[in-house]
């Protein structure tokens, strides 16, 4: 499925800030409350931070957005030839699980990515 | 506001309102005396920097539970005072508090505008932001869930646009340190104060009870070699030399001694 927004910026947390922006500016769009928009910007930085001290240097982070009315869906990738999968029940990944609706992991081809979807509260 | 709550308002100090005009209005006359040294003015304007500190308390008491630190407030109301020190001009007639409490409250206020912002953020957002903030609470209340940036929008008369910008803004007022009070009174206390950890303290409360009695229990030379070697902090040679034995005799009755407190812990726990 083509992503309706992809992002690609620098592996560098100092861009975080800007995939916060975009997820606050999009879900905002979308009709979600104001507490779910500022969950969505924690779980985006939370994801970030989750994959960029895998990623392989000068390499992308990559974000991709999927809209759907009252639904959101952010994939949060690089490229990583060691990737440090996280935790189930560590800290950042309860955090996660906690602000959205559904959160997942994966490793294939040297990708490692986290992604996250969350409904609105008005729809549900 | 009367000239006489503030300044008194309060405090338990017995001085008569009276007297405290006087005391104020006799140092008023020493700072502004043509003939006095530059250090006696400057005493004059401590004093009465001094004198009035418990109105700039008095103000900023109005500001508490609005997210900044009592304390903070009190400095920069006393720098409010500091001001309408310098600047009273006793031919005016008015009383000092009735010229001070304005300003001191004023510089309280300028910090809130000013200094609440960790960068500089125009004014129709500061005030979108407010206008957020209130409607936030009070569509909260109707919806029974938070609003959303288009229903803000309505409710205020503005665009989505203006809210998703006005909401970004917000993040730049944020002013407190995590570790910031809940401010609910005047004490200091830390969000760090409250959260508790073990006390490593507490256990080896345990074992320096426990190892008391088998330390008693030791002969007065083992116990010496304890002393001048953990507690004097002198190598083995030189207990080897105060007691008069061989090093090696030290290494060995140390070990020795150790293990046996050792294993008579391990039994006593």
């Amino acid at each position: 499925m083509r992503p309706d927004v992809e992002l690609r910026l620098p592996v560098d947390s100092a861009y975080v800030s800007v995939l916060r922006a975009t997820t606050v500016s999009l879900a905002a769009r979308l009709d979600f409350t104001i507490d779910d928009i500022e969950d969505l910007r924690i779980a985006v930085g939370e994801a970030s931070a989750m994959v960029l001290p895998s990623a392989d240097e000068g390499s992308d982070l990559v974000c991709r957005y999927y809209l759907r009315p009252g639904e959101v869906s952010i994939t949060v990738a690089v490229s990583s030839a060691d990737p440090e999968l996280p935790e189930e029940d560590g800290f950042a990944w309860q955090v996660l699980s906690a602000l959205t609706t559904d959160t997942s992991t994966s490793f294939e081809n040297g990708v490692f990515s986290v992604t996250l979807t969350m409904n609105s509260t008005v729809n549900a | 506001m009367s000239s006489e709550t503030p300044a008194t308002g309060g405090q338990p100090e017995p001085t008569p309102l009276s007297a405290m005009k006087q005391a104020s209005a006799d140092l008023f006359i020493a700072l502004d005396n043509p003939d006095a040294t530059d250090a006696e003015r400057s005493v004059a304007r401590d004093g009465l920097v001094r004198l009035h500190l418990p109105l700039v308390e008095h103000c900023a008491r109005r500001f508490r539970n609005r997210g900044e630190p009592f304390e903070d407030l009190v400095q920069v109301g006393t720098i409010g005072l500091i001001k309408s020190v310098d600047r009273f001009d006793t031919d005016r007639g008015v009383e000092f508090s009735t010229y001070a409490t304005p300003t001191i409250i004023g510089e309280i206020k300028r910090y809130f505008r000013d200094k609440g912002w960790a960068i500089r953020v125009p004014r129709r957002l500061q005030e979108l932001r407010m206008q957020i903030s209130a409607a936030t609470a009070d569509l909260t209340q109707g919806l029974g869930r938070s609003p959303t940036p288009r229903e803000l929008a309505e409710r205020i008369g503005c665009t989505v646009e203006e809210i998703i910008e006005g909401l970004e803004s917000n993040n730049a007022y944020a002013t407190l340190s995590l570790d910031a009070g809940d401010d609910h009174d005047d004490s200091a206390s830390r969000l760090l104060d409250s959260l508790g950890t073990d006390d490593d303290q507490l256990e080896h409360v345990e074992i320096r009870e426990s190892i008391k009695p088998l330390l008693d229990a030791l002969d007065p030379r083992e116990k010496r070699i304890l002393l001048l070697r953990f507690f004097k902090n002198m190598t083995q040679s030189q207990i080897a030399e105060e007691i008069g034995v061989s090093q090696m005799h030290v290494s060995r009755l140390l070990t020795r001694t150790l293990a046996q407190l050792r294993e008579s812990l391990q039994e006593t726990r």
